[in-house]
């Protein structure tokens, strides 16, 4: 299996805080990896950092073979990103939204109908796709854009909180298209707070406090390792066991 | 005490650091250009008792009339003229008006009996509402007119009772204005009227175009980057430069369609405005339209007057376009992006007040100079400008225009192409309050 992301020590320093400290994990091909830590951790500035949002102070990702420093713009052919708490053009209908980002993914029109045409099967919002999103529920808008974010089958595919303020049915509805696609080959990155979601859906997990990845490891590993019953135990241990020592 | 809980909450959300900014910053703004103004109506009223006379019929009568004028307290200084065009008199003296009383003045008042002729010749620089104010001239005229019959009546000069009944109005103006190199025969009071309706109406476009262009690329930004759709984009395999381009050039067409149609609009409400015939007694010898005489004093805006006018204004909004993009950048919320279309207004308020009511050319060196480093000055002055053919100022300001263009181009390249896109924000309130948390 190979390896499509190697994050080889990231750090991001702000003015005066050291968002991220040397982070360093790999995320095979198919493979549903979590990054998990409280708020401020350091996990979107991670992500970002990733997606070519924001340059590194020092460290490199390589993505798909190409390195965040030196090839950005080829990273970004590699990996699609669906921000925390992200929102679509309100004045847009949904099918439109789709097409709109399909052409900004592909020149080839060919290629942009196919992308459209799995989105919308995917999002399955049938004829509201003709509405505007303004119109959209929150469930709907997160549906909309988890498909916008895989309908081009990227490499990689980075979620931040992709359940995030969504209903039980919802949200494993999104759970079951990642589980799904992962299956087919893709591989995902995802951050959440929700441990339960983290536990069911991700393949390995990494805990990060205060801008350090602090451990990382298979869910059932890690369980063993700490003698607990479940994945929040484990972060609880983790994160005070690191504030001790 | 719910009541009291509620509505110390609301004045919590209403009063704070932003609205405090922006309410100095109004105050200190009006206290400004009241002081400019202020200034410069001191510098009217010094000069509105100087009077410039050429005495060409030199009479004893004509000598009273003068020594009546300087008793009222004006200060009257006499010139005598070598030239007859009234453009070459006003240049050979150096002065801006001249009354002129001319031969045979007095014969045809005492002898004749009848209203004689006195000439005044008039230069006008700009339309603004202070131009009407820079000399004594126009009341002088009046007050000639009032010594005359005083004069009349009080000694006779031999004339019958019905003859001084019929001098109670013993002169005929005959006004000369002259603009740059031109002359026509008209008041200047009718030209300033007529100019000043077509250089306020352009102002006030200038100023709906700079907050309608800005409002919405701070609006447009703003909403990208709470939505966070920015972030989409710009991982997406997208240059920045594309996405910045793009959205920079659908509001400068966005605005370019406004500024052609409200162009059209203003050409054609001036056409209407200017269209009527004048008065015989405005214009001597034949009826003119108010247009013709523009157009013989160069005042009347021409095809090429109008596309320098449309560059001036492209470049105004291009200027807005690229401040607003950084400034759009820094929101944080829907509020904050509110307050962050202030600097702009404030910079657009700043000449486009001072252009109405003052001729910003004329202004003291230091005031002028502060005055021209705000770039949306020389859009507001361009008309006058153009109009009376200060071409140094107009090109110097469009020249700036574009090198403050291209700067502020850098710096929102910079900011697109770097992280602090994502980081920078302008929330005074929240910094203000961590602050206080930190030191609590």
């Amino acid at each position: 299996m190979s390896t499509i992301l190697e994050v080889k020590d990231l750090s991001k320093q702000y003015s005066k805080v050291l968002a991220a400290d040397n982070v360093s994990f790999s995320i095979d091909e198919g493979e549903i990896f979590a990054l998990i830590g409280p708020n401020g951790a350091g996990k979107t500035t991670t992500i970002r950092m990733i997606s070519t949002l924001i340059k590194p102070t020092s460290g490199d990702a390589i993505v798909n073979g190409y390195s965040i420093n030196d090839k950005p713009e080829k990273v970004r052919e590699s990996i699609t990103y669906l921000p925390d708490e992200a929102g679509a053009y309100k004045n847009m209908t949904g099918y439109n939204y789709l097409k709109f980002m399909a052409n900004i993914f592909t020149n080839d029109k060919d290629k942009a109908e196919t992308y459209v045409k799995r989105a919308v099967e995917m999002c399955g919002l049938g004829d509201r796709l003709n509405e505007k999103i303004a119109s959209y529920s929150r469930g709907m808008i997160r549906k909309l854009l988890l498909s916008r974010a895989v309908m081009t089958y990227p490499k990689l595919a980075i979620l931040d909180e992709p359940t995030s303020g969504l209903d039980v049915i919802n949200a494993l509805e999104i759970r079951k298209i990642i589980k799904d696609l992962a299956n087919k080959g893709m591989s995902f990155l995802i951050s959440s707070h929700n441990m339960l979601e983290i536990e069911f859906v991700s393949d390995r997990v990494g805990i990060i406090s205060k801008g350090k990845l602090l451990v990382v490891g298979k869910t059932e590993e890690l369980k063993q390792r700490y003698n607990v019953a479940n994945l929040e135990e484990v972060f609880e241990r983790v994160v005070l066991e690191h504030e001790v020592y | 005490m719910k009541f009291i809980n509620l509505l110390k909450k609301e004045l919590r959300e209403l009063i704070n650091a932003q609205m405090i900014i922006g309410l100095v910053v109004s105050m200190s703004l009006l206290v400004l250009i009241g002081g400019i103004m202020g200034d410069a109506i001191e510098d009217a009223v010094s000069n509105s008792g100087d009077v410039y006379i050429c005495d060409q019929d030199n009479t004893e009568f004509t000598k009273r009339v003068i020594e009546n004028l300087n008793a009222m307290g004006y200060n009257v200084n006499e010139k005598s003229v070598t030239k007859e065009d009234s453009v070459e008199i006003l240049e050979e003296l150096n002065i801006n008006s001249l009354i002129i009383i001319p031969k045979g003045f007095t014969e045809g008042i005492l002898k004749n009996n009848a209203a004689s002729e006195l000439e005044y010749i008039s230069r006008i620089k700009s339309t603004s509402a202070m131009a009407s104010l820079r000399d004594g001239s126009t009341s002088a005229i009046e007050s000639i007119k009032s010594i005359i019959s005083n004069l009349l009546m009080q000694e006779g000069y031999g004339l019958s009772e019905a003859d001084i009944t019929v001098l109670e109005n013993p002169v005929n103006l005959k006004e000369v204005t002259v603009v740059d190199k031109k002359s026509a025969n008209v008041s200047a009071s009718t030209i300033i009227g007529m100019a000043s309706t077509q250089g306020m109406i352009v102002p006030i476009v200038i100023f709906i175009l700079v907050m309608f262009t800005s409002q919405m690329i701070i609006s447009t930004i703003s909403t990208e980057k709470i939505d966070k759709t920015l972030e989409t984009l710009l991982s997406a395999p997208v240059s920045r430069l594309s996405v910045l381009g793009a959205k920079m050039l659908a509001a400068a067409i966005v605005a370019l369609i406004n500024a052609v149609a409200y162009m059209i609009a203003f050409s054609s409400y001036m056409s209407g405005m200017l269209g009527s015939t004048l008065d015989t007694t405005a214009v001597i010898g034949e009826a003119l339209t108010m247009s013709d005489i523009l157009k013989e004093l160069g005042l009347k805006l021409t095809a090429g007057g109008y596309i320098l006018l449309g560059l001036q204004m492209f470049m105004t909004i291009m200027i807005a376009l690229s401040v607003s993009l950084i400034l759009g950048a820094m929101a944080t919320d829907a509020k904050s992006a509110q307050t962050l279309v202030m600097p702009i207004m404030i910079f657009a308020m700043i000449p486009y007040m001072i252009s109405l009511f003052m001729d910003v050319n004329s202004m003291s060196n230091i005031v002028k100079i502060f005055v021209w480093l705000i770039p949306f000055t020389h859009t507001f002055t361009a008309i006058n400008n153009i109009m009376f053919g200060n071409w140094p100022v107009f090109w110097g300001g469009l020249a700036y225009q574009f090198v403050f263009f291209i700067v502020c181009m850098y710096f929102a390249l910079k900011l697109f192409t770097s992280d602090k896109i994502f980081t920078i924000s302008l929330n005074l309130g929240q910094k203000m309050k961590l602050k206080k948390v930190k030191k609590g």
